[in-house]
């Protein structure tokens, strides 16, 4: 038996790897952990299909793979989970190193049954999420503008030549 | 107010180097130069702010104020490197068909046109010549010779409800951009901040999606490589790499 990296504690075999071949998610605490689950095994087709249809074309497949990739997955926590009627939510926390960062994502993801399938909708990230890298600029390099005036004379600061 | 005068002498210096887009120009040459998109954020107050806002997005923060936001598609190049198209010659090899930015320049559309004096100042080891013997090309706060500046400005007008749609998608998907910008935007650590062409493919539906990537990767990877070994050209080589993957797997695609 080979445990299931969503850390239900399960075979794999009985736990996510029938929902990411294709069979329907008995509930979105078991669709939420398949696609925790591609992720790792890198079948982002299943978690591209599993989107609503409304944020399907909104999933950047490119960096998803990407990150698929860099990541080092370390788990997965479900801290709750609420279905009412044909809508869930599924708040989890999930582990990763990235670029020798241990990051921790803690999200509520809602989630919408459709024709007895269980899609993702939508999530909330933490405030604490990690920034997309700035590049800095010195007070006296050049302006990101492009203008070739050292940043701290050009935008913002301009100047009407008389 | 003086007649200002300027006289392009081919020299080279200015084709190196980031350089801003209009979107039209970054796809027309995506087989050219390695392309990303630069957010440069300004605060309210600052003296460019309406017209960043007008070109680009604003941006609420929480707490009431506003950041303008100007996003540019950029070809992605260390200071350093010589644009693609620059010739051995020194000359431009694709001149007669150039990006808007480049016809225009000194001029720089991206800004009000009052403001365009200053920016025909050459910057340093830059050779123009804006003696007197040199035409007249900006007087009583306007630009004399106009028509590629008033094209690029259209064009700049024309993209930014594209640009638009780019910064909500952005802001949805990515909200950790804000905070991103506002370090940006401090004044201790003046930035700007860079996405990937593939998030604006996606953000736009491009259709073209898989021949625009076909068309970068073989770029991305050259640059890849030129920038490989060069502990100060790092972030460089980083986001070479990260695009190119990105790059490769939507270049292989079945849209």
């Amino acid at each position: 038996m080979a445990l299931c990296p969503c850390g239900s504690a399960r075979d794999f075999a009985e736990c996510c790897s029938p929902i990411i071949e294709g069979a329907p998610a008995p509930t979105a605490e078991a669709l939420m952990r398949s696609r925790y689950t591609a992720f790792v095994m890198r079948k982002l087709d299943h978690v591209e299909r599993t989107h609503a249809p409304e944020v399907r074309a909104d999933f950047n497949r490119a960096e998803a793979e990407r990150l698929a990739e860099e990541c080092e997955w370390r788990g997965l926590e479900i801290r709750s989970a609420t279905e009412t009627g044909d809508t869930a939510e599924v708040e989890f926390v999930m582990r990763f190193c990235r670029e020798q960062q241990e990051v921790t994502k803690t999200a509520l993801a809602s989630f919408r049954r459709d024709a007895g399938q269980w899609l993702y909708v939508s999530s909330n990230v933490d405030s604490h999420a990690t920034q997309l890298r700035v590049n800095k600029v010195g007070r006296n390099d050049p302006c990101p503008c492009n203008s070739g005036k050292k940043a701290k004379k050009c935008c913002g600061t301009t100047t009407e030549l008389k | 107010m003086a007649a200002r005068h300027f006289h392009c002498t081919a020299c080279g210096k200015c084709c190196h180097g980031q350089l801003p887009l209009t979107c039209k120009d970054a796809f027309a040459n995506a087989a050219r130069f390695p392309l990303c998109f630069v957010w440069t954020p300004l605060r309210q107050g600052s003296k460019d702010y309406l017209q960043v806002a007008n070109l680009g997005a604003t941006i609420k923060l929480p707490g009431g104020k506003k950041l303008a936001v100007l996003i540019v598609p950029t070809v992605y190049l260390p200071s350093s490197f010589p644009c693609p198209a620059l010739g051995s010659d020194n000359l431009c090899t694709i001149h007669h068909n150039k990006p808007s930015r480049c016809q225009t320049m000194p001029f720089y559309p991206y800004r009000e046109e009052r403001f365009q004096a200053e920016l025909l100042i050459p910057r340093p080891g830059w050779d123009c010549d804006t003696s007197t013997a040199a035409p007249i090309v900006f007087q009583d706060n306007k630009v004399v010779c106009r028509e590629y500046f008033d094209l690029e400005r259209r064009d700049l007008l024309e993209q930014v409800p594209v640009l638009r749609g780019y910064a909500d998608y952005m802001l949805k998907y990515s909200p950790a951009l804000v905070s991103s910008l506002l370090t940006a935007a401090s004044k201790a650590r003046a930035g700007h901040v860079i996405t990937s062409l593939s998030s604006f493919l996606t953000a736009t539906k491009n259709s073209e999606a898989t021949h625009l990537a076909q068309l970068q990767l073989p770029i991305l990877n050259e640059y890849l490589a030129k920038t490989s070994g060069y502990p100060q050209l790092n972030d460089f080589h980083k986001n070479y790499l990260n695009w190119s993957k990105e790059m490769a797997y939507l270049a292989q695609r079945q849209m």
